[in-house]
């Protein structure tokens, strides 16, 4: 599975494709848009006892419950309250769907690979494992994450 | 299943659903044989088709090692089929056929995990052929006999040639016989007795399931040379199964002659040289892929042999029915979120309350269908039992009754399958342990000298209780504190312990009575084994015994796991189900109850009994404002004959709920190990944490 994922990835970086964004604060992040289910408002969560901050609780989506987790305490980001702008983004990885809770969700946006480049390789300074590529376009830096890392890890 | 093609996977299901059925049905036979001791013509014929199917179809999924086993005990039961030889060592017989038919199953097993290699069989092969040589020499003379008939009755016909020559014969098979390749082996293996020289095309049919198709189209071919007259051979072929017609091609015959079989297709003598219709071997390579429809048919077809009795019977992917029973789980809840709705407070809908009556009504028969598709008898994973128990009495020479009673007892597909390695370990544990090691030990204790294991089920309020009971020797309790205590697992005063507790010690990790370790049991181990798998599917395992009398081992298990009475509870913002059966009762804490010892636990006393509290906040980190035990409400829950208070802020109502189980990101940081089984979503869509009340108290 790994490998498959890599190399999807690696088509992503060879070939570009869509990125839905959304921002925490003012920095813009992205994710692909074949992980996306769908995108619904902040509804009521059922908080989960002894598990990690980052996950909020539970969700019911159609009779399915599925857990949300928080992009900010995940990033370390100081949490803030729920306005009518946050969102949560429902992502399946491998049959596992999770909510992620972000601030707003902005667009659809077509990465081409020129605007693509890998994440710089230094170990020490490239701590952020969430990040799996950068994309630069119209003078915007948007991050796209890792969902595979941000999910299972 | 990386073992198989693609577009193969749905048959690997049917596959070991069939095979694994079949080779029951095995068991039950040479079960029921060997205390009958004696094989009936009936017997053989099953085992021969069971084996024969097993074969075919293990040939299908290119599963050579099990078809070459089930062949070679196909071989042997047709032997004694056909030549009803003398069977001189039937022991020997039985032992090779029950080793066989554990290997099958444990290949069965393996062949569902991924990293499925095929483990070698020659070695219970070659026993077994060897077996049937003996049978064979054994039985020779009426064999002879055998031989000799035919070749009376056809010594009319025209000799069709010298038996010096080689003789080549085309046999066709019944256009829809199916495996024709196999019905060509069968035919190969019936005459190859009379034959000098034996060879045929294509030459692959035993390893090659393709070779059917090949035989299908240009007929199969056998060159021999008889021992006597080919007159012989001929005559083997055309009594074969499923033989429709056979040409005789010869070389160098001189004239055609007609020969007439049955009423059937006349057969015509070719003068053409055998090359012209033989398929060549090369011709039927692996390319041509099984035809996945064609082998479905086979499959359907095999299935629909079984019997006419089951054809009212449909087997169903279990993945569709937990699919229904998502789907009426849902219906149940969106009912009662129309039916209950908030917006309809305070109005009088005279004739929607009826229609929602209605609704409800139909939702509850639905939910019992659905229900009662997935009950499957107990009665399988009992039968299961008698193959232990007869392995164990040979080894352990001891002299048992398996007896059932209410094995017609429905549960859940899902808990049956998690009910058979416990039922093993504890049927064993009463056989080897229970019971006396000798029938003078009965006998002195004034016991009849035949020990009974009794196998009961029952239903009894949502429950289904399993009793595995022997009538043995009983667990002496002193014993059982003696190896506690050596094993440094006593937690109390040796004097405190109940009997109850003392019997359920057996149960725990670590802990064996019995001195020697034997092949069954003994290792201390299987007991404890017994209560996790058990309590995995949300059940409870209790003992009982009496010494000298005998021991029972009394399984609880829910009759389904998706749907339980639960009270809801809140804490703070959150609300949790406490499944009904796990509560004793409920109550606001009295004054005077209370009792805090010297490390500041915090205990409830109750009808002189003392229990321990759990604060659900404070063992969940939850923020709640009822944090006054006077102000909230206390409940008395018990698992497993350890109870405990849990303390909550109040109780919300009763509600039958639907189990969801956690998504896998919440199962990987434990929060099954915390005391959550599952959650639930209420009529109002709000989600709620089922308790676990066991691992509740046996974690805080």
């Amino acid at each position: 599975m790994a490998a498959e994922n890599f190399s999807e990835s690696n088509n992503f970086f060879n070939e570009g494709g869509e990125v839905l964004l959304f921002s925490i604060d003012n920095k813009i992040y992205g994710i692909e848009i074949e992980y996306v289910t769908e995108i619904i408002g902040v509804q009521q969560i059922t908080v989960v006892p002894k598990v990690p901050s980052y996950i909020k609780g539970v969700i019911n989506i159609r009779g399915k419950v599925i857990p949300v987790m928080s992009v900010r305490n995940r990033f370390g980001i100081e949490e803030r309250d729920f306005d009518e702008r946050t969102c949560i983004i429902v992502v399946n990885f491998n049959g596992v769907a999770v909510g992620i809770i972000v601030d707003r969700v902005k667009e659809v946006f077509n990465a081409r690979p020129k605007q693509i480049s890998n994440t710089p390789d230094f170990k020490n300074v490239n701590k952020n494992r969430f990040i799996r590529y950068i994309i630069n376009a119209n003078d915007e830096v948007k991050l796209l994450l890792d969902i595979k890392t941000l999910i299972t890890e | 299943m990386s073992k198989f093609e693609s577009g193969m996977e749905a048959m690997v299901d049917m596959y070991i659903y069939e095979t694994t059925t079949l080779l029951e049905q095995l068991d039950q036979i040479l079960m029921k044989t060997e205390t009958a001791s004696e094989f009936e013509s009936e017997d053989i014929n099953e085992i021969f088709r069971i084996m024969h199917t097993i074969k075919g179809s293990s040939a299908m999924m290119g599963l050579e090692n099990i078809a070459s086993l089930a062949h070679a005990i196909e071989d042997m039961f047709y032997i004694i089929r056909e030549d009803k030889p003398v069977i001189k060592d039937i022991k020997k017989l039985y032992e090779l056929v029950f080793n066989a038919s554990d290997l099958l199953k444990a290949e069965i097993d393996l062949i569902q995990e991924d990293e499925y290699t095929a483990t070698d069989f020659s070695a219970p092969k070659d026993n077994i052929e060897v077996y049937v040589t003996v049978l064979k020499s054994g039985g020779a003379e009426p064999v002879q006999e055998e031989k000799a008939a035919p070749k009376a009755e056809t010594s009319s016909a025209p000799a069709v040639s010298s038996p010096d020559d080689e003789i080549s014969v085309k046999v066709m098979f019944d256009d829809d016989c199916k495996m024709e390749n196999l019905r060509a082996l069968i035919l190969i293996n019936k005459i190859k007795d009379d034959c000098e020289k034996i060879s045929f095309e294509p030459a692959d049919i035993e390893d090659n399931p393709d070779s059917a198709k090949v035989i299908i189209e240009n007929g199969f071919l056998v060159h021999f040379k008889s021992h006597t007259t080919p007159d012989v051979v001929i005559s083997g072929i055309e009594e074969a199964l499923n033989v429709k017609s056979y040409e005789i091609i010869e070389k160098a015959a001189p004239a055609p002659i007609e020969v007439k079989m049955d009423e059937s297709a006349p057969v015509k003598i070719k003068m053409e040289q055998p090359k012209v219709t033989a398929p060549k071997a090369e011709e039927a390579p692996k390319e041509a892929s099984p035809d996945a429809s064609n082998n479905v048919d086979h499959i359907n077809n095999m299935l629909q042999n079984k019997g006419g009795a089951k054809q009212s019977l449909i087997s169903v992917n279990l993945n569709k029915l937990d699919q229904l029973m998502d789907m009426v789980g849902e219906i149940v809840i969106t009912e009662a979120m129309v039916t209950a709705n908030p917006d309809l407070k305070g109005l009088h809908l005279d004739n929607f309350q009826k229609a929602a009556r209605q609704l409800r009504k139909l939702t509850d028969e639905l939910q019992d269908i659905v229900m009662s598709i997935r009950m499957v008898p107990l009665s399988g994973a009992f039968n299961k039992m008698t193959r232990i128990v007869r392995d164990m009495k040979v080894k352990l020479n001891k002299e048992i009754n398996l007896v059932f009673e209410g094995e017609e007892t429905e549960v859940d597909k899902s808990i049956i399958d998690n009910l058979n390695d416990p039922l093993m370990h504890m049927v064993r544990n009463s056989v080897d342990h229970g019971i006396e090691d000798t029938a003078e030990d009965r006998i002195n204790a004034c016991k009849p000298p035949v020990g009974t294991v009794t196998l009961s089920a029952y239903n009894s309020s949502g429950e289904v209780i399993i009793v595995v009971s022997d009538d043995g020797r009983g667990i002496d309790t002193e014993k059982v504190l003696a190896k506690a205590k050596k094993n440094g697992l006593l937690t109390k005063n040796e004097k405190d312990y109940t009997d109850k507790e003392i019997y359920n010690m057996v149960m725990l990790p670590g802990f064996s009575t019995n001195e020697v370790v034997t092949e069954f049991s003994g290792r201390g181990v299987g007991m404890d084994v017994v209560r996790k798998n058990i309590e995995k599917i949300g059940g409870s395992v209790s003992v009982d015994s009496k010494l000298g009398e005998g021991t029972s081992f009394i399984i609880k298990i829910p009759l389904s796991l998706a749907i339980v009475d639960g009270m809801e509870v809140s804490v703070g913002r959150s609300i949790f189900t406490i499944p009904i059966s796990s509560i004793k009762e409920s109550f606001k804490l009295k004054q005077g109850q209370l009792i805090r010892d010297t490390e500041d636990n915090e205990m409830i006393m109750i009808r002189g009994e003392c229990y321990p509290l759990i604060r659900l906040y404070d063992i969940y980190g939850l923020e709640t404002d009822q944090k006054d035990l006077y102000g909230g409400i206390i409940i008395l829950v018990e698992a497993e004959g350890r109870s405990a208070c849990i303390f909550a802020d109040e109780l919300i109502g009763e509600q039958q709920v639907v189990v969801k189980p956690f998504s896998p990101l919440l199962n990987e940081f434990n929060v099954k190990q915390n005391g959550m089984a599952g959650c639930t979503i209420l009529g109002d869509g709000s989600i709620t944490i089922i308790l676990d009340v066991n691992n509740i108290i046996s974690n805080y």
